[in-house]
């Protein structure tokens, strides 16, 4: 019986992954995304690899992929997001996209050597319970898990769900005719509603709520439906306690500390792609200029190249005497500026895409828990938006570039109901379909994958490096021996974020000389560190040495990979 | 051979339980006022107890006062040790997880392993006292206490048997960031399982020793010639990198590790990757999550002391203080001032600093708590004086230089011939032995007075009238008796408990209401469920009245269920 139902799986799901396969035509659900990524690790064995972090409340894996060569571990690594926020279903193809047009390219030479230098982690879906309402009967815009939760704090769990009024499997808005209604159409697009404006001397005629009924008669619609926490509120940085869908206290779910976990243990990661509704790539962060702020006091602690505080204790702990509020960081600082914009460049230019999104950073989001609380370089974009305009509607917008670009699919016109709580009023339900606004038509997949995908790689290319240059011995007489060498980071991205330099979860590179036979340093320690380097910037090193011999120079942390060099001393 | 030892040693422990619990003759004492003269669990309070020892007197604590006291696990340690739960209340008199109830934990931090004495013994000195003292038999029925005598057992192990642990649990910590975790720790070079100073001659170094007491080094005046150099902790550079005890066991802070107002490590050191990281912590958390009875809670620390109240960032963080709720905290804060001789209450970021992820501030904002943190022992209790707090004379004249290691030579590999010592560990920070019992006895009163201040319920006032139209009008009055409200700011805020709920059986409810004023009839109606009045907080010595119109019914009870306030209810004749 196990068997044969298994069989019925395997078939059904093959199905399902030939269609998606051979166009890109439709979202991947979830049982189709795990088939995936079963066939990128059976068809990739020697490259990928994927493995399960935690199962949801509703019972879904939450996977990683990794893909590279050799010492995985300990190599400059990116990892990938897609699922940030449940209702930004492309996220998830655009993951699972990049993960599989990456290893049909892994035979070309450019990704070749490229996964010879770093490490991929890419995370399909981080919000699979969420994503899942895209695909079922009932389809309303999710960002929350499957865990109970008391959304309204009101004692009840889940008492007040949507209910799908019109029968047309998707929740959108149901209007009230009312004299005492606040909305009224929109002069732009009568198919929007908005409020009216009393100071251009409007008066409203509707009531709007979300579709449904007020099953708790507290007055409020659909308040308190099935779920959950979300991914993307349930994170430390700007955490808001008890907020909606915020978890009862941050990093509350099973998926959200795995995925944590596997984060902070991955030393190597030095930036993270998420594909969510933040944006920093159509428009990047600014740093803002603050008087005594971590910023300029994070720099005037750090000890001069190769020299450790001096009391011996750590950077973070030499600010003590700071009180917390001035060594928050809470905008970008300027060298990780500089690298953003120069991202955000690249994105424009190789994806075409133009504008940007409207900015949108909720408490407790990935993108600025990765930045200010992980310390890594962190980029975020929606992928695909509408353009809108400031302080115009944006459903008006998002209408009119439907209307441009022939998404004819996209409104649930108004149609009269009966609604319980309203048995004499003209009650009417429609609106903008639900994930409209945040997820392209199918079609247009191919395409997002693929420029997505070429932009990944080339920021990818820009990793921190580190090379040996001007290794040279002195002779300088009587058995002694001045060793001197630069150590150079010929990437485009810093050895570690500013913002992670004073980070506890990023590593400070060491450099450290094996001698041989009885050779003593007269002057330089054996073991030393090195502060983090810029793009293309170079320490210098120097040491006086008494005795000949070879001696191994090595280099590095696991986040830039080690280097290694040999020198006689003869 | 080894477990030959093991049986013995079993063997031993069960003869010392047998006969701890038996009681002593009673013809050889008499009591001494407000002290458990003959407790059924004979227990001392001028000595330290390890792990095992904690273990034992709560188990034998549980043994003898079964129809009180119930021990339970709150989870493991990072090293696998049971985290022990004492839950007393006079189990007869009611739930004990129904009643207001304290919460005590100890021993947080490392090296502060005290509050678990002062724990354990609030633990047994509320048991021993049930059958001897009025007001503790009360308490009992009223209230409950849970108790977590040491929350960091893992760390106090390594205090007792090897040196003085990080001020965390044993999580292993790469505090010097180069990929390797606590490779470079303190070293006991003289195996004397304490951590001390090293100093070296020197006549250039800073220090010479004092002529009155030659154990004490001091500096030097400016021009003065030195002796001494010091050089810090015991310890060698066990990865070689060219520095001394940069990255020992642990070394993230289980007191900036709760889930609220929490701030990443380059922010609050101490911190770990997110709130409750730490395997312990999550045990608490879990246990508290599923114990909403708890309305205040106690978290013993060392030193200096104090009675610490939040908040712990200047003006607060997310977490709500009213007016009425400052009253409160300062009400009884001042009291522990009084009860705790040489303790003053203090607000933590005001005068002390800043802390973000604190346990007070989870207990305050996240569990709507009245909450303390005892900062045990301070160098007044010494002389019971603030001018005269000379360590090394209270030592020589009272410990008879108990507490001080003399220095001793050694050599050390980088440094050469050194000298090792100064004060132990059980000095400085910690009570010495004959000052424990008493300074444990004040914080216990002080906990007690806390669980006293609890909300206590009554109701009052219960009356039926017939109106006009044939239906009866049922009236309460909702009293609660004490000092603290059942529902915190915080709790209002972001409602984390529910309102009390008062239950009105007898009859068909066709209103409730509250009254504000009877004499002028002005009322608030609750129009949904008027069986089931929802009062969102009963203040400390507030009075809610409520009105009910009811048809039919003769005899009518009114109950009140209250998550931080416990139970009451009354019947109509």
């Amino acid at each position: 019986m196990k068997i044969s139902l298994k069989i019925l799986f395997l078939t059904f799901a093959g199905v399902v992954w030939s269609v998606c396969c051979t166009a890109q035509d439709r979202y991947s659900d979830y049982r189709t995304m795990m088939q995936k990524i079963n066939t990128l690790s059976g068809d990739y064995p020697a490259l990928c690899t994927s493995r399960s972090l935690a199962k949801t409340a509703g019972g879904k894996e939450v996977i990683v992929i990794t893909i590279g060569t050799g010492d995985k571990e300990n190599k400059p690594g990116i990892a990938i997001f897609g699922g940030i926020e449940g209702s930004h279903i492309l996220g998830r193809e655009l993951a699972l996209g990049f993960a599989s047009s990456i290893l049909k390219e892994s035979e070309s030479s450019e990704i070749k050597a490229l996964l010879g230098k770093v490490t991929f982690y890419v995370f399909p879906d981080v919000s699979p319970d969420a994503a899942e309402q895209f695909f079922a009967g009932l389809k309303y815009e999710r960002i929350f898990n499957s865990a109970q939760t008391d959304d309204d704090r009101d004692f009840l769990n889940e008492e007040d769900p949507f209910e799908d009024l019109n029968s047309d499997g998707l929740i959108t808005l149901i209007r009230v005719s009312d004299p005492a209604g606040t909305y009224s159409e929109s002069d732009e697009d009568k198919r929007v509603m908005v409020p009216a404006d009393l100071s251009k001397g409007q008066t409203g005629s509707f009531f709007v709520y979300s579709e449904g009924i007020d099953n708790d008669k507290d007055q409020k619609f659909n308040e308190d439906g099935p779920g959950g926490v979300s991914f993307n509120r349930n994170l430390t940085y700007n955490y808001e306690e008890f907020g909606i869908n915020a978890g009862l206290y941050p990093v509350s779910e099973v998926e959200t500390k795995a995925v944590l976990d596997f984060l902070f243990d991955h030393f190597n990661i030095y930036v993270t792609f998420a594909f969510g509704p933040q944006d920093n790539l159509g428009q990047p962060m600014r740093a803002t200029e603050r008087s005594g702020s971590a910023q300029t006091s994070a720099q005037t602690q750090m000890p001069a190249q190769g020299q450790f505080p001096p009391t011996g204790q750590m950077p973070v702990q030499g600010q003590m005497r700071m009180t917390g509020q001035q060594r928050k960081i809470t905008s970008i600082l300027n060298s990780d500026e500089v690298i953003n914009k120069l991202v955000s460049d690249k994105y424009h230019e190789i994806t075409g895409i133009k504008g940007a999104p409207a900015s949108r950073t909720p408490p407790g989001n990935f993108m600025e828990w990765s930045y200010f609380h992980y310390g890594r370089y962190s980029f975020s974009t929606p992928a695909w938006w509408f353009p809108a305009e400031r302080d115009k509607n944006a459903e008006v917008a998002f209408l009119k570039y439907a209307d441009e670009n022939k998404m004819d699919d996209v409104f649930v016109p108004w149609t009269e109901i009966k609604h319980p709580d309203f048995p004499d009023k003209k009650t009417e339900a429609g609106g903008i379909k639900p994930f409209a606004t945040i997820n392209p038509p199918a079609e247009k997949l191919g395409e997002l994958v693929s420029n997505n995908y070429k932009f990944i790689v080339a920021i990818a290319a820009m990793h921190p490096e580190l090379e040996f240059l001007d290794v040279n011995v002195e002779n300088k007489g009587d058995n002694i021996y001045r060793l001197s060498l630069k150590v150079h980071n010929k990437g485009i991205f810093a050895t570690c974020s500013e913002a992670g330099e004073v980070n506890m979860w990023t590593r400070i590179m060491r450099i450290s000389l094996e001698t041989s036979g009885s050779q003593k340093f007269l002057s330089g320690q054996k073991t030393q560190r090195i502060q983090r380097l810029e793009g293309d910037q170079s320490a210098e090193f120097s040491w006086l040495i008494n005795g000949k011999g070879s001696i191994k120079i090595t280099a590095g942390a696991v986040n830039t990979g080690m280097i290694t060099t040999s020198v006689e001393l003869k | 051979m080894k477990k030959i030892q093991l049986t013995c040693i079993l063997s031993i422990i069960l003869l010392v339980l047998t006969s701890g619990v038996s009681g002593q003759d009673e013809s050889l004492f008499f009591k001494a006022a407000g002290s458990p003269a003959n407790p059924k669990v004979q227990a001392s309070w001028n000595k330290y107890y390890t792990y095992a020892g904690i273990t034992d007197l709560c188990k034998k604590l549980a043994s003898a006062h079964p129809g009180l006291v119930t021990l339970g696990s709150l989870g493991k340690s990072y090293q696998g040790r049971d985290i022990h739960i004492l839950t007393i209340s006079d189990k007869k008199a009611g739930n004990p997880d129904l009643k207001p109830a304290f919460w005590i934990d100890g021993n947080i931090h490392s090296s502060e392993i005290q509050g678990s004495e002062m724990a354990l013994y609030t633990a047994w000195y509320l048991c021993e006292m049930y059958d001897n003292n009025a007001f503790i038999n009360q308490l009992l029925k009223d209230k409950t206490f849970y108790i977590a005598p040491t929350i960091n057992p893992d760390a106090r192990e390594y205090f007792a048997y090897v040196g003085v642990p990080p001020r965390s649990g044993l999580m292993p910590l790469d505090n010097d960031r180069d990929g390797k975790f606590d490779e470079d720790g303190n070293d006991d070079m003289n195996g004397d399982k304490n951590i001390s100073q090293m100093r070296r001659k020197n006549p250039d170094g800073e220090y010479i020793v004092d002529r009155k007491d030659p154990r004490r080094m001091i500096r030097v005046e400016p021009g003065e010639k030195g002796e001494y150099e010091m050089l810090g902790m015991e310890g060698i550079d066990n990865d070689g990198d060219g520095m001394f005890n940069e990255d020992g066991p642990g070394g993230h802070d289980g007191n900036r590790d709760w889930g609220f107002n929490w701030e990443p490590n380059y922010v609050q050191s101490g911190a770990h990757k997110y709130p409750f990281s730490q395997p312990e912590n999550q045990a608490i958390r879990d246990f508290v999550l599923k114990h909403r009875n708890i309305t205040g809670a106690q978290s013993f620390h060392n030193s200096g002391g104090m009675v610490l109240r939040g908040p712990s960032i200047q003006g607060g963080g997310a977490e709500a203080y009213s007016r009425a709720d400052d009253a409160v905290i300062n009400a009884i804060g001042e009291k522990g001032a009084l009860m705790i001789a040489g303790y003053r209450l203090v607000t933590i970021w005001r005068d002390m600093y800043t802390v973000y992820g604190g346990e007070l501030d989870w207990w305050h904002g996240g569990m709507g708590c009245f909450v303390f943190s005892n900062e045990l022992w301070n160098s007044y209790l010494m002389f019971y004086d603030t001018a005269n707090t000379d360590s090394y004379e209270f030592d020589r004249l009272l410990l008879f230089e108990d507490s001080f290691i003399p220095w001793q030579t050694m050599t050390h590999p980088v440094y050469g011939e050194v000298e090792i010592g100064g004060f132990s560990k059980m000095f400085g920070r910690l009570h010495p032995g004959f000052m424990l019992e008493t300074d444990a006895h004040r914080n216990a009163a002080f906990c007690i007075y806390n669980s006293y201040q609890s909300p206590k319920l009554e109701i009052t006032n219960l009356k039926v009238r017939k109106t006009e139209g044939g239906l009866n009008e049922v009236t309460a009055t909702i009293i609660n008796t004490r000092m603290i409200p059942t529902h915190s700011a915080s709790n209002l805020r972001y409602r984390i408990d529910p309102p009390d709920y008062v239950y009105l059986e007898g009859g068909k409810v066709l209103a409730g209401m509250t009254v504000q004023n009877a004499d002028l009839n002005i009322t608030t109606e609750q129009k949904k469920n008027p069986e089931r009045m929802e009062i969102e907080n009963i203040s400390g010595y507030q009075h809610i009245n409520l009105k009910w119109i009811v048809k039919g019914g003769s005899k009518f009870t009114v109950r009140v269920e209250s998550v931080k306030g416990g139970r009451a209810s009354a019947q109509t004749e």
